[in-house]
């Protein structure tokens, strides 16, 4: 009897599944168009799965060991099991290999099931709790109606009953396995995901050691091109298929600090809004943390209708998507490769560029962006004040040098001017050939960009490119991680292309090279805290850790350090947007730097220093690695003191306090 | 109670004669008890030489033997100065200079006086042909110094009808006096809701295409009226040099005020009835406004709390019993005791308030940025090293809410000595 | 019974607007006041809100002008005036043919003369009532607005004016809202041509750009030399406050009490 009955069960699931693929590529493509080489991206796919993706998700071993045993398990279960009992070739090996492909399935659905016996907040339940119960019927009567195939056991055993018994588990897998992965179920992760990996929107962030960290420019000039995006199908749909990737695995949720600090986003949470919004319908559904302080089931949207309301609610509210600080730690942690912040900025965009809705004091920063190229409204005149003593070098004068010191926004900053200071006195004592911009340098852009102010962006980028196309130099040093960022990774998309160094990099390699030379560390206890837009947006975790090292450092870690680094929650303009929250993204970083003893942290980022200095009643002094390098300079000890005095032509180096 | 100062020659020379028995005594009945010398337990004259004298601007201590310091009596001074000033009168004056002082709070403001003097240096510009200065004054006033302000004629003009926020009923008057008299200037003063208004509607009437903003004047025998005139454009950033026309609207400081000399301010009637008009504005009268709801920006009177506040509601009735705007640090913003747009500082709002009261703040940088333009800051602190007792004017050092109750306790007795007084 | 204006639908505003200088950099802007004449316009329940503009097209004034289109508008009238010109009569005649029931400008223009004497001019012309330094309209009902009047330090005074009136904002009106770049690079200029009127005074005027004003000295008429010592060897104010350490909280409080009694902050 299940001989006539298997093939058939196959077919309508492989059928129903196929219906199912269908309507699911429909609702993506509701989205807008986006240039992806097809057959390229699914040539690669594999690749970017095993690798890739399996470098995230190898992070957590015991995780990585149960997909493995499950998924592939399942994967080679499914392919056996249509040709065994779909096709009827059970003969020889490929019975036997059917049965131990689901026997490795059944012990990988066990872990999955442990697993969900007490899972941590951030897993999703709902359908996400019966899925090892699912994978448990699919394995395990796979293996069982396999058995007679092999001759283990006799054709008709156990007569109609089993059979039936059998058939019904089945079904309830089969449904979950091939039903469920294109009509909604927890298995279309699998499904989306993979040609989410095929046909992703950042193809060159692939491979080992890329990174894609830059945010896309929007089309202004074609007066026709939305600004932004407004609706589900405003995203491309690509877009659309990552966010149906989701597993809602609840690691960007476990990451995020606007999440921990209690205001009101949750990564995973907007993810499957978005998906929500893609099909149109309520997030009552949704069986995860909802967004702090807002329950889940008051919201809705549809494919087109808009995302944020202009007054009251929609799919999403303005506060979650101005509550991110852009930090990237949930697209780090993200298993399936999603582009939180892309879909954050995008949805951003259209709430400043369309419903001029930019909160709190961003308004403002943005008016001042475009009155005085400067987020504080100050004097454009009056940027280089702060070094009236110093008498630096402007690349007006001198047309061509070697490093190009960009100072950024933090020239205006009474505080990022002692590390102003600081670096110029490192730059002078290396006897570095370099020069300022002086007045004619502008914000980078940056903030413009992460407010949703693409417009004021590429007006200060060009700005800024064509001042820089006036002059010849090597590279671009800055302290400002956000600035690196931007004038590296951002300006090449409209034309500017330079070879830019965060100064922690530059003095490591100046050292290297033998031109500075430290006293000993004397102080206390030191942490380091990394920047995101210097070590997730960059990858630069070593250079900073090898200048405390040449100072003679010991970096006591923080337990989040790294590629896991938590966000200070100054980036995005999160200060500028302020939402509300319990906790405040800085006092939790600070109470870190507590945990480790450390009586001083090193940073390397205007935004951080002033974030973290803003901490009431810290235990940790705050110092950028540049004043802690100015401190400990010395004379080149006896035996390269004849090669540095061959250079003194220069002026020495100034004393700053 | 007469506030004419008794002098007694006798207790002022006991007090200028350190030496005299009863010279402490006297002292501390002149209320001038700066005690630098006494009598020690032992029967000995003990001295602390730091209390004598006061610093002087360059930091060092200057000492003023004159006795002054110590017995400085002398209150019928000022009076017999007013008195002394010569007086200026004008019996039949060449021509008028018409001033409409704004009277805010029913007396010269210091911007009226500046205009007064600038009105002086029109009259008295040829001693040949001296002109009079003629002040318009609208509504009941307090002000007793008109003589003292240089004012020669008063037209004071009274009734509901020019009462409150009445620009047509005194755009009327002016109107009426400009064609009973045709003073040769009109001088207004460029302030808001006052000349400014009033000025401009007079100059739209008239027809007279007025000088605004006008901050410096000078001679000039080329232009019409004979005066150049220097007048603010473009929103401040533009000064136009152009000869003065008839009607001028002049900033503060356009003119040092008269001080040296007295006048009549001998009052005038007009020659006509104002014909009574149909107003289309009508003054409902001021709103009472809810000090707490005041934009911070706006705001005269600012008590701001900081980290160190510990009672809150003891801080809010604070503010409610003084009538102050609340205010908070940073801190106390993001520590949820406060509203967000309740932050002063460069990262909040920039406040321009006459009076800040700083309960519990130590003063980041940030904060004391945004309290620049603050007349007077008094600090309520524990710490007597934090950075706001620097910027302070004046400082307590101790428990914020002791000294919060304290002072309601203090403001809530004199408001009733006030209700039973009246 | 409704508002009259109720009945044909909705109140006709008309705000006129200018190009505004950025006072640190000069470069074209919303003029504050004019955006904030803007927004209260647009906060009006049902009211239908015209913007007007007299002025030369050209690139710098075009983004400015398209800022107050930002502000949620598909067109704004654009007078063409040449520089220098009085705009007066221009304004005047679109206004008389328009007939707008309320006319809400900025009190004082950032560039030219900025006398702010066009809308007392413009009031005197139509014979139109005028109210400035608003900083609410509450209500407009039959023909009559109730308008709030900002008073310094956060004071208000309640007028009823007549319709048609025109009336002027300042600094203490709402803050206007974002110009979003969407709505402003959508919305059309429609240039309108008009009569102009040179402004020869204007022509005849020096103008520079403004000098610091002297800060008035404190002179001291004293008669005897003693109280010109005094003057001279007085305390710089400011220069460190009085500090009472060591006070019992009564003490404390007393002084503070002084100081907010001379200041006269307590009411």
């Amino acid at each position: 009897m299940l001989d006539t009955l298997l093939p058939i069960l196959i077919a309508a699931a492989l059928a129903l599944a196929v219906i199912g693929a269908g309507r699911r590529v429909r609702l993506w493509r509701q989205g807008r168009p986006a240039r992806v080489p097809l057959l390229k991206g699914l040539a690669a796919m594999p690749r970017r799965y095993l690798v890739d993706l399996h470098h995230v998700v190898g992070r957590d071993k015991v995780m990585s060991n149960t997909h493995v045993a499950t998924a592939g398990g399942f994967v080679a279960a499914a392919a056996l099991m249509i040709l065994v009992h779909g096709l009827g070739l059970a003969e020889g090996v490929l019975g036997w290999l059917l049965l131990a492909a689901s026997a490795t399935m059944f012990v990988g659905s066990c872990f999955v099931a442990r697993r969900r016996r007490n899972p941590p907040s951030r897993l999703s339940k709902g359908p996400w709790m019966r899925l090892p119960k699912s994978l448990m019927a699919f394995s395990l009567s796979v293996f069982a109606v396999t058995l007679p195939a092999v001759g283990l056991l006799p054709e008709d055993f156990g007569g109609w009953v089993v059979a039936l018994v059998l058939s019904a588990v089945l079904v309830w897998g089969l449904g979950e396995m091939f039903f469920g992965m294109t009509w909604g179920g927890p298995m279309k992760h699998a499904f989306a995901g993979a040609l989410h990996l095929a046909f992703h929107r950042r193809a060159e962030r692939f491979g080992e050691g890329n990174r894609s960290t830059g945010l896309k420019a929007l089309d202004l000039d074609d007066p026709e091109a939305p600004l932004g995006v407004e609706t589900p199908s405003d995203f491309t749909w690509n877009q659309l298929l990552g966010f149906d990737a989701c597993v809602q695995c609840g690691r960007c949720e476990a990451m995020c600090p606007a999440f921990a600090a209690g205001q009101p986003l949750n990564p995973k949470k907007l993810i499957q809004d978005m998906v929500v919004g893609m099909a149109g319908g309520s997030d009552a559904a949704y069986a995860g943390s909802p967004y702090p302080g807002q329950p889940v089931g008051e919201h809705q949207g549809s494919a087109h209708g808009p995302i944020v309301a202009r007054e009251g609610k929609a799919l999403v509210d303005a506060e979650t998507l101005w509550s991110c600080t852009t930090c990237r730690a949930c697209v780090e942690e993200c298993p399936m490769m999603i582009e939180h912040v892309d879909a954050i900025v995008d949805m951003r965009r259209f709430l400043t560029l369309e419903h001029g809705n930019t909160p709190n004091k961003g308004a403002e920063v943005l008016d001042n962006l475009i009155a005085t190229d400067n987020p504080g409204g100050f004097d454009p005149g009056a940027r280089m004040h702060w070094a009236a003593d110093l008498e630096l070098p402007l690349m007006a004068d001198l047309q061509q040098v070697d490093v190009l010191l960009w100072l950024g926004d933090g020239a205006y900053d009474m505080r990022n001017q002692r590390t102003l200071r600081s670096l110029v006195k490192v730059l002078r004592a290396a006897d570095v050939d370099f020069a300022v911009l002086g007045n004619e340098e502008r914000d980078s852009g940056d903030v413009a960009r992460r407010l949703g102010d693409e417009a004021t962006f590429q007006s200060l980028a060009k700005r800024n490119i064509a001042t820089l196309a006036k002059y010849r130099f090597q590279r671009i040093v800055t302290c400002d991680p956000h600035s690196f960022h931007v004038l590296g990774n951002e300006y090449g998309e409209l034309g500017g292309h330079y070879e830019v160094r965060h100064h922690s990099t530059y003095i490591a390699e100046l050292y290297e090279a033998g031109r500075l030379h430290f006293k000993p560390w004397k102080g206390g206890g030191v942490t380091y805290h990394d920047p995101c837009y210097l070590g997730r947006y960059n990858g630069e975790y070593e250079a900073p850790r090898n200048v405390l090292k040449a100072l003679g450092i010991e970096v006591a870690e923080m337990e989040r350090s790294g590629f896991r680094s938590r966000c200070c929650g100054g980036g995005g303009g999160a200060p500028i947007t302020d939402i509300p929250g319990e906790r405040r993204i800085p006092d939790m970083r600070m109470k870190d730097v507590g945990e480790t003893g450390a009586e001083l942290v090193a940073v390397g980022c205007p935004q951080c220093t002033a974030m973290l200095e803003g901490v009431v009643d810290a235990t940790a002094e705050v110092r950028d690695i540049a004043e802690l390098v100015a401190n400990a300079l010395t004379e080149a000890p006896e035996a390269s003191a004849g090669a540095a005095q061959q250079s003194s032509n220069r002026p020495q180096a100034v004393e700053v306090a | 109670m007469s506030d004419i100062v008794r002098r007694d020659p006798r207790k002022e020379w006991i007090a200028r004669n350190r030496l005299h028995p009863q010279h402490l005594e006297v002292l501390a009945e002149l209320g001038q008890g700066a005690a630098s010398e006494w009598m020690g337990p032992a029967g000995l004259i003990r001295r602390n030489p730091h209390a004598v004298g006061f610093m002087g601007p360059n930091g060092l201590k200057r000492i003023d033997r004159s006795g002054v310091q110590q017995g400085a009596g002398g209150g019928g001074a000022a009076k017999s100065a007013a008195q002394s000033k010569p007086l200026v009168e004008i019996e039949s004056p060449a021509f008028l200079v018409a001033v409409v002082p704004d009277m805010a709070g029913g007396r010269l403001t210091g911007h009226d006086r500046d205009l007064l003097g600038l009105a002086r240096q029109l009259a008295d510009a040829d001693p040949a042909a001296r002109g009079a200065v003629l002040a318009v004054v609208f509504g009941e006033h307090k002000e007793d110094d008109f003589e003292g302000a240089g004012v020669d004629r008063l037209l004071h003009l009274t009734g509901a009808e020019v009462d409150g926020f009445a620009p047509e009923a005194r755009l009327g008057a002016l109107v009426a006096m400009d064609r009973a008299w045709m003073p040769r200037h009109w001088l207004l003063p460029d302030s808001k809701l006052g000349g400014a208004d009033l000025g401009r509607r007079l100059a739209a009437r008239l027809g007279e295409r007025p000088a605004t903003g006008v901050w410096q004047l000078e001679a000039d025998d080329e232009a019409a009226m004979g005066w150049r005139c220097t007048a603010r454009g473009a929103a401040g950033t533009v000064d136009f040099q152009r000869a003065m026309p008839r009607l001028v609207l002049a900033l503060a400081e356009c003119a040092e005020p008269v001080s040296e000399t007295r006048h009549a301010a001998e009052p005038l009637a007009l020659p006509e009835v104002l014909p009574s008009q149909l107003s289309r504005i009508q003054d409902l009268g001021q709103v009472a406004v809810d000090p707490a709801g005041v934009a911070l920006s706006e705001a005269e009177f600012i008590l701001s709390a900081g980290n160190g506040v510990r009672d809150w509601d003891g801080f809010h009735h604070a503010a409610e019993v003084l009538g102050a705007t609340e205010g908070a640090s940073r801190v106390a913003v993001d520590d949820g005791f406060m509203a967000r747009d309740r932050q002063v500082g460069a990262t909040g709002t920039w406040v321009t308030a006459r009076v800040y009261v700083a309960v519990g703040i130590s003063g980041a940088i940030q904060h004391l940025q945004g309290i620049q333009t603050c007349d007077k800051v008094v600090a309520i602190n524990m710490d007597p090293g934090c950075d706001m007792i620097k910027r302070a004017d004046l400082a307590v050092i101790g428990d914020s809410a002791k000294v919060l109750e304290a002072l309601v306790a203090l403001v809530e007795q004199s408001r009733e000595e006030k209700r039973n007084a009246a | 019974m409704r508002p009259e204006s109720h009945h044909n639908g909705s109140l006709a505003v008309t705000v006129l607007v200018s190009v505004g200088r950025h006072p640190l950099t000069g470069r074209g802007r919303r003029a504050d006041q004019d955006a904030r004449a803007v927004e209260l316009a647009r906060s009006l329940t049902s009211a239908e809100v015209e913007l007007l503009h007299a002025g030369r097209l050209d690139e710098g004034s075009e983004a400015a002008l398209r800022g107050y289109l930002g502000m949620g508008f598909d067109s704004l009238s654009l007078l063409e005036q040449p520089v220098g010109a009085d705009v007066l009569p221009a304004v005047a005649e679109s206004l008389e043919a328009a007939g707008p029931q309320l006319v809400i400008a900025g009190e004082r223009a950032e560039q030219g003369e900025g006398s702010g004497l066009l809308p007392y001019l413009l009031a005197e012309r139509l014979g139109w009532p005028l109210v400035s330094g608003l900083a609410a309209v509450e209500d407009v009902t039959e023909g009559v607005a109730t308008l709030l009047q900002a008073l310094p330090r956060g004071q208000r005074r309640r007028l009823q004016v007549r319709l048609p009136a025109i009336v002027t904002v300042d600094a203490a009106a709402p803050a206007p809202r974002q110009s979003a770049y969407g709505p402003a690079r959508r919305g059309r200029l429609e240039v309108q041509a008009a009569a102009v009127m040179d402004d020869a005074d204007l022509a005849q005027w020096q103008a520079q750009p403004a000098r610091k004003r002297p800060k008035r000295l404190k002179i001291v008429k004293a008669a005897s030399a003693r109280d010109r010592f005094k003057a001279a060897a007085a305390k710089a104010e400011g220069g460190g406050g009085q500090v009472l350490t060591d006070v019992a909280p009564e003490e404390g409080a007393a002084a503070i009490f002084k100081l907010l009694k001379e200041e006269g902050v307590l009411r």
